[in-house]
């Protein structure tokens, strides 16, 4: 025989065409595409990874990374005060909180600097496969924005390796013999996907902006002067924002989504990790005070174990089931904490999580402006 | 969702398992998800300089990220690591010819056994493996030529003495 053919016949079955596992999928696909690039037309390709679910349900579940307060998995037990509330002394309660941190967000320091930058740790959590508890698999991520035009923008990822969640759980995973790689359940997959427990090599990376100078997407592509130019009046906000809602999903075009939704899922972001002005983070409060459809949550404590307060929106998803969105801030400051994901009606695959399971989160532990970025 | 992001899904899921197999083959398993994603996050970027089929413009992004962010000693620690386990691992279900390809691919120098595994488990022409590899289809087919020699010679059993490497100059002969 031909060595080559020989050679052929001898591939590892593992080096096949076996398909990649949806949650591997997801992750990829998502650190692929919210990537900026350099644009012929208009298209949405600066958003920020967080709840950049491609295609639907079935790639959503890897791209929303999940968390819990550190050790449990249950978020903790809310005070809750509905905003749609008939009765207007809880909805007063409610909006007054939002009101409150709005004024807060408006008074804190306004800086400036070279390079927007920002730290955030994802986490997820998964059900380990053949056995009774769970783990969390988490990431670091950094950014680099430019306030200057024409340069280029930063990031790194930098996996951190999966964890038993609970005491119990990691009494389970000692008894399993303290596996470094860890099976867990991917719903919808005939096999488990091998999470590590030790840490992997982070990369750093750096690419023109797109366009040379849209930095994030709010909604559309948006540059460093959109941003920071943005109103400062609720109502002015809330009009300049809808000028880019169409009717479905930040998500996909196919996905029918309501404006209610569309304006958190785009302003969660504007409050927590982009470089706009106190005013503006203080009209983005404002605004979602006056959405009917937010709850607002008190004493929540963040997957960094960071108290705040979380304002809230439920979404019904394709294939997920009710699902929770949450914005966690600091009610002194109005600084921004989290964004959450909280099962509220789980479905196929959030199957495996109790109703009120943060199943991923992002936290930020670092947005603000410095002079420096990456060297390599 | 946009065509742009259509393409790139469709493409991502076409090429993805073969891309991490190729780096699989060059630097394990343990880098190989990091490389994978490296790889796809360029071809987001450059969507627009893609060629169809995109596999071999793939796999050469995928030989730049490892170069650039693999260190050549780590690479092969972690290569080598993979070929004990190809060749070691589950015995039961391995047939000796398998095993003894498997062995004579792992004695070959790394650039002997990129160019056959761009032939063998990747599939692609010499035309295709060349672009991958950055060389002239020429230039190719000449390693080609020489590897596959080598594997050949690597192959025979052992005991029997094995006939030093050629040199270019008898490989023409």
């Amino acid at each position: 025989m031909n060595p080559i053919d020989e050679l052929r016949a001898a591939r590892p079955a593992h080096l096949g065409d076996a398909p990649v596992d949806e949650r591997t999928r997801a992750a990829e696909l998502s650190y692929a595409m919210s990537r900026p690039r350099p644009a012929r037309r208009k298209r949405r390709n600066v958003r920020p990874v967080w709840g950049f679910s491609l295609i639907g349900a079935a790639t959503a579940v890897a791209v929303v990374v999940s968390s819990t307060g550190g050790t449990t998995a249950q978020a903790p037990v809310p005070a809750r005060t509905t905003v749609t509330s008939s009765t207007p002394k809880v909805k007063l309660s409610a909006r007054d909180i939002l009101l409150t941190a709005a004024a807060k967000a408006a008074h804190q320091p306004a800086g400036t600097g070279a390079y927007w930058h920002t730290v955030s740790m994802r986490r997820s959590l998964f059900a380990v496969e053949g056995a009774g508890y769970q783990v969390m698999d988490r990431q670091r991520e950094e950014g680099w924005t430019p306030n200057a035009t024409g340069g280029d923008q930063w990031g790194s990822i930098k996996p951190l390796g999966a964890r038993p969640v609970t005491a119990a759980d990691e009494e389970a995973w000692k008894q399993a013999g303290s596996p470094a790689e860890i099976p867990v359940k991917v719903p919808g997959k005939p096999r488990p996907m091998i999470l590590s427990t030790s840490p992997r090599k982070g990369f750093t990376g750096h690419s023109p902006l797109v366009d040379g100078d849209k930095v994030f997407w709010l909604g559309r592509n948006v540059t460093m002067k959109d941003l920071r130019g943005l109103p400062s009046d609720p109502a002015e906000l809330k009009a300049w924002l809808l000028r880019s809602y169409e009717g479905h999903s930040t998500e996909s075009s196919s996905d029918p989504m309501a404006a209610d939704p569309w304006l958190f899922t785009v302003s969660m972001g504007l409050i927590i990790d982009m470089p706009v002005t106190p005013q503006v983070r203080g009209a983005a409060f404002r605004m979602l005070a006056d959405l009917d459809t937010v709850d607002v949550i008190e004493n929540v404590t963040d997957a960094e174990g960071r108290q705040g307060t979380a304002v809230a929106i439920e979404e019904h998803t394709k294939g997920l089931g009710v699902v929770e969105n949450r914005l966690v801030f600091d009610q002194a400051t109005g600084r921004g904490l989290a964004k959450e994901n909280v099962v509220v009606k789980p479905v196929g695959l959030t199957s495996a999580f109790e109703p009120g399971t943060v199943w991923n989160s992002e936290v930020v532990l670092e947005a603000g402006w410095t002079d420096s970025k990456p060297s390599s | 969702m946009t065509d742009d992001s259509h393409r790139f899904t469709s493409m991502y899921d076409e090429c993805r398992q073969r891309v991490w197999a190729y780096v699989v083959s060059r630097a394990g398993r343990q880098v190989a998800d990091e490389v994978v994603s490296e790889t796809f996050a360029v071809a987001w970027r450059r969507l627009d300089d893609v060629p169809e089929p995109a596999l071999p413009w793939l796999l050469g992004v995928a030989r730049n990220v490892l170069r650039d962010n693999i260190r050549a000693e780590i690479r092969r620690e972690a290569l080598n690591g993979e070929l004990r386990a190809w060749t070691e691992g589950d015995v039961a279900d391995q047939v000796t010819e398998r095993l003894g390809v498997l062995r004579a691919l792992a004695e070959l120098p790394e650039d002997d056994r990129e160019v056959l595994l761009l032939i063998a488990w990747q599939g692609l022409s010499p035309k295709d493996a060349a672009h991958v590899i950055g060389c002239s289809s020429a230039a190719f087919r000449v390693r080609l030529h020489r590897a596959r020699k080598r594997l050949k010679q690597a192959m025979e059993p052992a005991g029997q003495p094995r006939p030093r490497v050629p040199n270019l100059s008898e490989e023409w002969s």
